[in-house]
């Protein structure tokens, strides 16, 4: 039997539970492994931006020279704000369909008595196949020549939804983001199981014999105590978003198509780092990727502070 | 604890990995020549060619290393600028050469390969540097663009092989009321768009004669020739698959494979895949006859040279690679080149015993052609074809048409194009 | 679960409808997860010109070769030992080196922590397809392109961003009390740490292991770039090289990934067996 859950703010503050010392040894060997073999070559991709590039070779300093091009040339002028928007909202309709349905099914499963992990397994399953070859199945899956969903549709008569899903810039970005929840699924699931099981059973019995209903239950009782799982699911939703690359790629290509309707900033890098004519494409490309980085990071800290803040202050 | 134990297993492990590993060092005389492609579905028959020249050369190994061709940018950039690289690396042509020459990653041959002056001045350009004119590679394939057709189904329809604008129509007229989708286009993959548009636009807008009139700057893509060109294009998607762009590239190349579509524009690089894919298609290529008002009579054959074979200026084997590069550019190369893989070599004097390939050989020595986008309009950015890919297909979305499309092209190579009076 | 039998049955009717319209829509969704999969399951065991000329059709019966050619000329037998040692290394290592790191962060209240908490934070937002190239003249520089140690501490490197994160939530979730009996036992920080906050942060440690895994074991680009001699290739290179510029032998790429993702499966299946075992045993004493 657990000891009683945590009661009223935390008195203790400021005081280090663990020595200095002490802390300092438990994050050397992950300092030490990040510093040399993520950290500095960070800095040195970052430092790419600041320079202009005759094809492969470095050439002179030019400050903030590739960041302005970013905003002022064309074809970046108007690639990059419409990518950038793309991530936006697929980064939006993620955190509703990851939050809703994987917490939904987290949620089911937890109460189910049997078949747990076989589900739980089955809808991890796409996450475990390489993004390349989601894309392509997908497209199969959805091609108006040979797809089995239109043909499906055509059975059961719903022959005004055999849309060519790919070919339409109206539908395609709702593909990909169907499909990348589609992959993504089996980490909330698990993820939010976790916490779920985490919630102590006492405390939904004392809610239930107070008289609330399931919903209320859900809502006063296990939702805030599952808040930590949210801000996970959350961020880490939020950098996949900002970053996707595989899936965009493998289902519209390195232009984002059809007309560019699925371009996403991390393919716009791509092609101006590999594809494009412009001599100085690691300078652009570089300076690209530092400024979406710097956005992840000030939002993502910014998230995580309000969120933790808010977690402390219910405890 | 058992983790502990699991631990200590894989640091072990992970320390004997390298002498597990280690590849065997060669101590005498034998020298390993690295060779990098991005051509994985080459792979095996390259290492028959190379079998030849390693019998003829019994301590030169040659090690054949394909990539995935869509990382293979990043994998040049990292071998060619690290220690141990590769020595000779197949490179992309015209525009995307020029980030290595430009970074000096490669070697000038000029002077240095005889073999160079075996290969016809235009197919020479793809291999320069832009600026310094020199050549930087060895070319090993060139390439053409045209009609493909099923001949069987021509004959069950009673189709012949279209001499005039009128008949090319009427055909697709008849293929369209059979039931049977007339050309088989796949409009969801941008990048091929320009390829197979220019199999129908280049006889329109007049192939080199435009291209001069364009680099000396007396006409531009605006020219009501070129937007005729276009919308010629725009036209045929009445006889192309449903929802065009909705229909991938491979879905394409499997709508002709399947006997399901009776023809298909592309690039002389689909006919070995076809043949290999169903042996009894019987495939036979015929020009695009272009339509009254246009500027060249007779179809035309556009052609571009597909990459080369450059050496790496960081190449710990210089002499030896310089060496196999000399053989590369040798008939004797070209020949097994165009045998095994049923592709032209830019070489002279190779024979095509593939009869199809020898046919769009001659069509292309007869009528030729630019591949006009890639060959002059790919040294800066935005490129030709990063403004006609997403732009064709943007016509066949009905979102723009062809004056519109014209224009946005004009207006965007125009930001770097200067014309050459 | 507990049996609340008294109060339950007055809403059992509805109760057991919706149970059944839940599992109807679990059942549903397994279809819709497992659809695109089973397409590639099968075409693994048919040709690439059959998928060509007809990409929904199925041959009997049903061929092998495409596994054969996959494991032997595709070299996978070699490729699936060294996917088996870089992977296991790598999530050993993050995994192990993480645990300790969030643990500091999760009882620190020292601003130096909060920092080190975002700085790991940020090598999750690092673009991958712009670090390749600094990482390789890093490796370069330490002569160890072509080797699987160099490969397996990039990894390492690349799994302690999202480990610490994920750790640090669950960490930080348990009250400090808990550790209260074994400090005034006089046991020192690691003791502490290893026999009381580990085993209660099982489940947490077995998310992170298994999300850390699938995604080394199915990259391939690190790999692509960082090593050169074939003996040295994972799996997911090995898949690469099925990819041509612009024919895919498609059969032979399924068949190969039906190779490499049934470990994964075999895996997720042992390690959510943890999770599980974890929550009804470890949150609930």
């Amino acid at each position: 039997m657990r000891k009683a859950p945590p009661s009223g703010p935390h008195t203790r503050k400021g005081g280090v539970r663990l020595s200095r010392s002490a802390s300092f040894y438990f994050v050397l060997p992950a300092v030490l492994i990040f510093g040399v073999f993520i950290l500095y070559p960070m800095f040195m991709a970052f430092s790419y931006a600041f320079f202009e590039w005759h094809g492969t070779a470095r050439g002179a300093f030019h400050g903030i020279g590739n960041f302005i091009t970013l905003f002022t040339r064309e074809p970046y002028k108007t690639d990059v704000p419409r990518a950038f928007s793309h991530n936006i909202l697929i980064f939006g309709a993620e955190m509703i369909l990851q939050n809703t349905i994987g917490l939904g099914i987290a949620y089911a499963l937890h109460n189910l008595k049997r078949g747990k992990r076989f589900f739980q397994t089955l809808y991890t399953l796409p996450y475990l196949v390489s993004s390349i070859v989601i894309g392509y199945l997908w497209t199969l899956m959805l091609s108006s020549t040979f797809g089995p969903v239109n043909r499906l549709l055509e059975i059961i008569g719903l022959d005004k939804f055999a849309l060519p899903w790919l070919g339409d810039p109206r539908t395609a970005i709702w593909v990909l983001i169907l499909v990348v929840t589609w992959q993504w699924i089996g980490f909330p699931v698990l993820l939010y199981g976790a916490a779920l099981g985490g919630v102590p059973a006492d405390l939904e019995e004392a809610a239930s014999i107070d008289g609330a209903n399931r919903r209320q239950r859900f809502f006063a009782v296990t939702l805030p105590l599952i808040m930590p799982a949210v801000t996970t699911v959350s961020v880490l939703g939020f950098i996949g978003a900002m970053e996707a690359f595989a899936l965009p790629y493998a289902l519209g290509g390195s232009t984002g198509s059809p007309a560019g309707s699925t371009d996403v900033l991390s393919l716009v890098f791509y092609r101006v780092a590999f594809e494009s004519g412009d001599s100085n494409g690691t300078g652009i490309s570089s300076a690209l990727a530092t400024l979406l980085f710097i956005f992840i990071f000030g939002a993502s800290v910014l998230a995580t502070g309000i969120m933790r803040r808010r977690e402390e202050n219910r405890t | 604890m058992k983790r502990s134990r699991l631990v200590a297993g894989a640091v072990l492990l992970a320390t004997l990995a390298p002498t597990l590993y280690t590849t065997s060092a060669h101590a005498d005389t034998e020298t390993t020549l690295n060779v990098w492609s991005w051509r994985p579905e080459d792979a095996s028959a390259y290492k028959d060619i190379f079998a030849v020249y390693e019998a003829a050369h019994p301590n030169i190994k040659v090690n054949f290393q394909t990539y995935v061709a869509t990382q293979y940018p990043q994998i040049l950039t990292t071998g060619l600028t690290g220690k141990n690289g590769p020595d000779i690396v197949q490179t992309q042509a015209y525009g995307r050469l020029q980030p290595f020459v430009l970074g000096g990653n490669l070697v000038p041959l000029n002077g240095k390969v005889s073999g160079l002056s075996n290969i016809a001045t235009a197919n020479l350009g793809g291999s320069s540097g832009h600026i310094d004119g020199k050549i930087y590679g060895v070319p090993f394939a060139t390439q053409t663009i045209q009609m493909f057709y099923n001949k069987d189904i021509f004959a069950k329809y009673n189709l012949s092989v279209p001499k005039t604008w009128a008949n090319f129509i009427k055909n697709n007229d008849t293929l369209k009321k059979a039931g049977v989708i007339p050309m088989s286009v796949g409009a969801k993959d941008t990048f091929l768009l320009p390829l197979i548009s220019e199999a129908f636009t280049s006889a329109v807008y007049g192939g080199p004669a435009f291209e001069r009139d364009v680099l000396s700057g007396n006409k531009t893509f605006e020219d009501p020739l070129y937007v005729k060109a276009i919308s010629t294009f725009a036209d045929m998607k009445e006889y192309m698959p449903d929802n065009v762009v909705g229909v991938s590239y491979s879905d394409s190349q499997t709508l002709f494979i399947s006997e399901r579509a009776a023809m298909f524009p592309g690039g002389s690089f689909e006919l070995g895949f076809f043949q290999a894919q169903n042996p009894n298609l019987k495939i036979g290529t015929f020009q695009i006859p272009p339509p009254p008002g246009s500027a060249s009579k007779t179809g035309l054959t556009p052609t571009y040279v597909d990459g080369s074979w450059s050496l790496n200026a960081k190449s710990t084997n210089q002499a030896a690679a310089l060496n196999l590069l000399r053989w590369m550019a040798s008939q004797q190369f070209g020949q097994l080149f165009s045998n095994k893989l049923s592709q032209m070599s830019p070489i002279r004097g190779v024979t095509f015993i593939n009869p199809l390939l020898a046919q769009m050989a001659a069509n292309a020595k007869r009528y030729p052609a630019p591949y006009l986008l890639i060959a002059d309009f790919r040294w800066a950015a935005p490129t030709g074809t990063d403004i006609m890919a997403p732009g064709l297909q943007k016509l066949f979305l009905g979102t723009t048409n062809p004056a519109q499309l014209a224009t946005a092209l004009q207006t965007g190579i125009s930001t770097w194009f200067k014309p050459k009076k | 679960m507990r049996n609340f039998s008294t109060w339950q049955n007055t809403s059992e009717k509805p109760k057991r409808l919706g149970n059944f319209v839940v599992m109807g829509l679990l059942i549903l969704y397994s279809f819709i997860a497992l659809g695109p999969l089973l397409l590639m399951v099968v075409g693994s065991f048919r040709t690439s010109s059959a998928i060509f000329t007809n990409p929904l059709g199925f041959e009997w019966p049903p061929s092998v070769q495409s596994f054969v050619k996959a494991w032997d000329q595709a070299h996978f037998s070699v490729y699936f030992l060294n996917s088996i040692l870089v992977t296991v290394s790598s999530v050993l290592i993050s995994t192990s080196v993480s645990v300790l790191a969030a643990y500091a962060l999760a009882r620190s209240r020292a601003r130096s922590m909060r920092i080190l908490e975002a700085t790991f934070l940020s090598g999750l937002m690092l673009p991958i397809q712009l670090a390749i190239v600094p990482i390789f003249h890093l490796l370069d520089g330490f002569n160890m392109i072509d080797s699987l140690p160099g490969l397996i501490l990039v990894y390492s490197a690349a799994g302690i961003p999202f480990s610490v994160f994920v750790l640090v939530a669950f960490f930080r979730q348990l009250p400090e009390d808990l550790e209260e009996a074994s400090v005034i036992d006089g046991a020192s920080a690691f003791r502490r740490f290893w026999s009381v906050m580990v085993p209660l942060v099982r489940p947490a440690i077995a998310a992170v292991a298994i999300f850390r895994f699938v995604p080394v074991w199915n990259d391939f680009l690190y790999p692509l770039i960082l090593l050169r001699s074939s003996n040295h290739y994972t799996l997911p290179v090995g898949l690469a090289s099925f990819f041509g510029q612009y024919q895919t032998d498609w059969s032979l790429l399924f068949a190969g990934l039906v190779i490499t993702t049934l470990p994964l499966i075999i895996l997720f299946l042992l390690a959510s067996k943890q999770v599980i075992a974890g929550l009804t045993a470890g949150m609930g004493k």
